[in-house]
């Protein structure tokens, strides 16, 4: 199966349904509210951060 | 502290436009009197791990889906495909670098300008439609010409491959998660390739990492929820005109 061949099975109505979906359904207000899941992932990115620079320092 | 604001608002554009971290970043930083040395190797490493950043949280919020536990998501197949070309560009670049070829940049930048120009404004004249019809053939022709413009030295991967999902009929806020993800992948490629060439007596300035990493970084968790938050609307108008500045900006670069 080529690039193409794979790209034309897609079916349009999968790409963005996530996006689609929020942006039909909720409101921006809804859309505003974080979850603690991702709360949680934010902690991690925080630390992501911190361990780079702490890199950066040591290495550079 | 100018790097960080400066690295902060690019990126910031670049995981919610899809453009505008290294084409208009890297020129800004160059005017101020930085190096291209000092300024092309940061941006490429920075802007490898932002754009992982970026295209987690963009899944994270549900802008996209980039799943591939059970199967995987057709965002995640044609992020691939997308950092595919990019990929090609580099090798094509490293070879034309590698052969001494070298185009005449002016010209090079001058069409890759008009074209994004061009794309901006046929991306504004196509608002008013209410739905998009997806077009794969389309979005490979746009893939591919973005990595070859890539490839010759013109830049302008992001505008072009972000324009072209978006007129190739893909939703605004998944098609601005798909190129984050993409330019990461494609970013660790151009790295390595700095990599390779600091082997040969290159020297690599690491001295902004740290203020455009921050910058970057911040930014690059910021955007995705501003994606998910902000109405499709507002992004089909601010990713075209956002083009058209970008497109300008370089245009202006070239001949002042």
């Amino acid at each position: 199966m080529d690039n193409y061949e794979i790209l034309d099975s897609l079916s349009v109505e999968e790409i963005g349904k996530w996006a689609k979906f929020l942006d039909t359904e909720k409101t921006i207000f809804e859309r505003m509210k974080i979850k603690k899941r991702t709360l949680v992932r934010l902690g991690g990115a925080l630390a992501l951060y911190l361990a780079v620079m702490v890199s950066f320092t040591v290495i550079l | 502290m100018y790097v960080i604001v400066f690295a902060f608002f690019f990126e910031l554009m670049d995981s919610s436009a899809g453009m505008g971290f290294g084409t208009g970043l890297a020129p800004l930083l160059l005017l101020i009197g930085y190096e291209p040395l000092q300024v092309v190797p940061i941006l490429l490493i920075s802007e490898s791990i932002t754009g992982f950043t970026a295209g987690i949280f963009h899944h994270e919020f549900e802008n996209v889906d980039f799943s591939w536990s059970k199967k995987i998501s057709p965002e995640l197949r044609i992020t691939l495909m997308i950092t595919l070309f990019g990929c090609f560009a580099i090798f094509f670049s490293v070879i034309l670098a590698y052969f001494a070829l070298k185009l005449p940049t002016d010209i090079v930048k001058t069409y890759v300008a008009i074209l994004v120009l061009a794309m901006g404004l046929i991306t504004i004249l196509r608002f008013q439609k209410k739905s998009s019809i997806y077009r794969p053939k389309l979005l490979i022709g746009f893939a591919a010409l973005a990595g070859f413009n890539k490839g010759i030295g013109g830049g302008g991967y992001g505008p072009i491959v972000m324009l072209g999902q978006v007129l190739s009929g893909i939703y605004e806020k998944s098609a601005a998660a798909i190129v984050s993800l993409a330019e990461g992948m494609v970013s660790i490629l151009g790295f390595a390739s700095f990599l390779i060439i600091s082997n040969y007596g290159i020297t690599i300035d690491y001295a902004l990492l740290p203020s455009i990493f921050t910058g970057g970084f911040i930014a690059a968790i910021i955007s995705p929820y501003m994606v998910r938050v902000l109405p499709n609307n507002f992004w089909k108008i601010c990713i075209p005109i956002y083009a058209l500045i970008i497109g300008a900006f370089t245009l202006i670069n070239v001949y002042l």
